[in-house]
């Protein structure tokens, strides 16, 4: 005898059209559907005021102060650089006014800008969850146990439990899918149908939704950091920046490449 | 005159191109309107011709027709904005501004449109785009100095805004007020470090205040030093920079007249305490001024050729520089 024998069952067509059919076309719809329902329960983003705008981009100027300060001549920056920093000491660029300074983080539990974007965290999780749990639910329900498919491939025994989750057979040749693994690849293998359909920047497919929120990392109950300490941090960065001119010896440059070049 | 220029921002056009693109606004919204978006309501649902490219065109157009007076065009375009984005969205409401501003006939209507930019303002004065047409409006009715209140303030709640700073500089340097002007103009290349006209810019606003200074002779030097070497920077970034060579051959030649007039011999030092450059050397400011003018001549003569890679030079530019370079020769000749 040579090789195994190969595994023959007896598979009724309509297991195809009546399990197979039904369970890829409703998670494609799920998908989509999942897409508009994020699209409607997102807010826009809420308006900064005008204060809070002021502090941010004030430390931005200092920051590209720092960043930049070659372009500028060492007397210019000198005088940029003690300006920041006798505002940022007194701080006169707070959001809320000198006064402020030293109260520390908020809670933002109590911040209402902070419940908001934690609520529309909240929104997106349940659209993904609710309807995959009933999903799943439904399948338990009535296709479990059937083995809708044959691959046509070869497979190492390792995959037998991605398989045919659901099915109870030890023997059964790993080529043999069941309706409940089938909907479990679907439900990681439809981003590029969802591509297709819907356009490269969807929110139909929960995978890529967690992948986004574990790339954007961090706490999101962490709250932002307290702004007096920022302006601190960078007019101490600002205080051991040692100045360079990039006018300096730029005529010997511009000869040397020019004459070089010619 | 292919549909990419009609997705380009028009700040920068000329006459010319902004004229060729208004007369594309009757075709281009032929073209929106075809049969199928008329379709009743849910049939048309499943027509999308919804695309970025669709609303910048609308925009651009908008800023052509008007320029060229095509008001009927322009108030198509701005209600088709309208009615995608809401007469709320702050794009929306500078363009409106602008339309009306456009279309005022008289002192009386002006005021009506400043009174409607207070009244936005007032609401929410986050929406710096009229802020910014207020103060442009201050500006065309002749209120300098309003106009830089307006942007002083503008600028204290967002100094990051090197749109704003270029535009301040602008009214000093209208204004004579050349020191504030080298502020912003430095604020300016903070943020937008590579920018060769900006460098270029700063290069003129400090020859003119070298020029116009009654200062000693020393601080003339100094400033004068500083404005080639804004020229030099500018450049030293763009190779092709023509207002650059302009400026470096204009600072030259004057610094060989100071230098030439000093006698003698300078502190070739730099201070390192103020950080202050020394006045560059008598040779290598010949030697700069010998290569703009190589240069100059060479954008002149292939630009004018219209040579290929040597055109998109404005021929008003090259106009002067070849006055500048003639001159020279005229110069040399007597």
């Amino acid at each position: 005898m040579a090789g195994p024998v190969e595994q023959h069952i007896h598979r009724d067509p309509a297991l195809f059209y009546w399990i197979l059919l039904p369970i890829t076309i409703v998670m494609i719809l799920t998908g989509i559907l999942r897409h508009y329902l994020s699209t409607l329960l997102q807010t826009a983003p809420k308006k900064q005021a005008l204060p809070k705008l002021r502090e941010q981009r004030s430390l931005l100027r200092a920051q590209t102060l720092r960043v930049n300060h070659q372009q500028i001549s060492k007397a210019s920056f000198e005088r940029r650089k003690e300006v920041f920093i006798e505002a940022a000491k007194e701080g006169r660029y707070l959001a809320e006014g000198p006064e402020s300074r030293g109260k520390g983080k908020p809670n933002p539990l109590s911040d209402p800008a902070m419940m908001e974007g934690m609520m529309g965290m909240m929104k997106g999780n349940v659209a993904m969850m609710v309807p995959q749990s009933l999903i799943m639910g439904w399948i338990n329900a009535f296709f479990s146990g059937y083995v809708i498919m044959k691959l046509p491939f070869p497979l190492t025994p390792q995959f037998k439990q991605m398989l045919q989750a659901g099915v109870g057979t030890r023997d059964l040749d790993v080529r043999w899918v069941s309706s409940l693994s089938w909907y479990f690849l679907t439900l990681f293998g439809l981003q590029p149908v969802y591509n297709f359909i819907l356009g490269s920047n969807n929110a139909a497919s929960q995978v890529a939704q967690q992948m986004q929120q574990q790339q954007m990392g961090g706490n999101p109950m962490g709250g932002a950091e307290d702004p007096d300490k920022m302006f601190q941090a960078e007019t101490e960065n600002l205080e051991v920046v040692e100045h360079r001119y990039i006018l300096d010896g730029v005529e010997e440059r511009l000869l040397a490449k020019l004459n070089a070049g010619i | 005159m292919s549909t990419t220029l009609l997705l380009q921002p028009p700040t920068t056009s000329t006459p010319q191109t902004t004229l060729a693109l208004a007369q594309q606004a009757a075709p281009f919204f032929a073209a929106q309107s075809t049969w199928l978006s008329a379709l009743p309501y849910p049939l048309n649902l499943l027509i999308n011709t919804e695309s970025q490219e669709k609303w910048v065109t609308h925009e651009n157009l908008f800023l052509a027709c008007l320029r060229t007076g095509d008001t009927a065009s322009a108030s198509r375009a701005l209600e088709a904005l309208t009615a995608r984005f809401g007469k709320t969205n702050e794009r929306v409401l500078v363009l409106w501004g602008l339309y009306q501003e456009a279309t005022a006939s008289n002192q009386a209507e002006l005021e009506e449109v400043m009174k409607s930019y207070d009244e936005i303002l007032r609401e929410d004065p986050t929406v710096f785009g009229i802020r910014k047409r207020r103060a442009a409006l201050l500006k065309s009715v002749g209120k300098p100095t309003e106009a830089i209140g307006d942007l002083i303030k503008l600028l204290d709640a967002s100094p990051t805004d090197a749109e704003a700073w270029a535009e301040l500089a602008d009214l000093y340097v209208a204004q004579g007020a050349y020191e504030q002007a080298v502020y912003c103009l430095e604020e300016v290349l903070l943020v937008t470090a590579n920018a060769w006209n900006m460098h270029a810019r700063l290069g003129e606003v400090l020859f003119l205040s070298a020029s116009k200074t009654e200062a000693a002779a020393g601080e003339r030097l100094k400033t004068l030093s500083e404005s080639m070497r804004r020229f030099c920077r500018s450049v030293e970034l763009c190779e092709g920079y023509l207002r650059g060579y302009y400026g470096l051959k204009i600072t030259t030649d004057r610094l060989l007249e100071t230098l030439e007039g000093v006698r003698k011999p300078q502190t070739a030092s730099a201070d390192p305490v103020t950080g202050e450059l020394a006045p560059p050397s008598l040779e290598a400011v010949k030697k700069l001024n010998q290569l703009a003018t190589a240069k100059l001549a060479e954008i002149v003569r292939r630009g004018s050729a219209g040579e290929k890679g040597w055109d998109g030079y404005s021929p008003a530019e090259l106009s002067a520089a070849r006055d500048l370079l003639d001159r020279d020769t005229q110069k040399i000749q007597r």
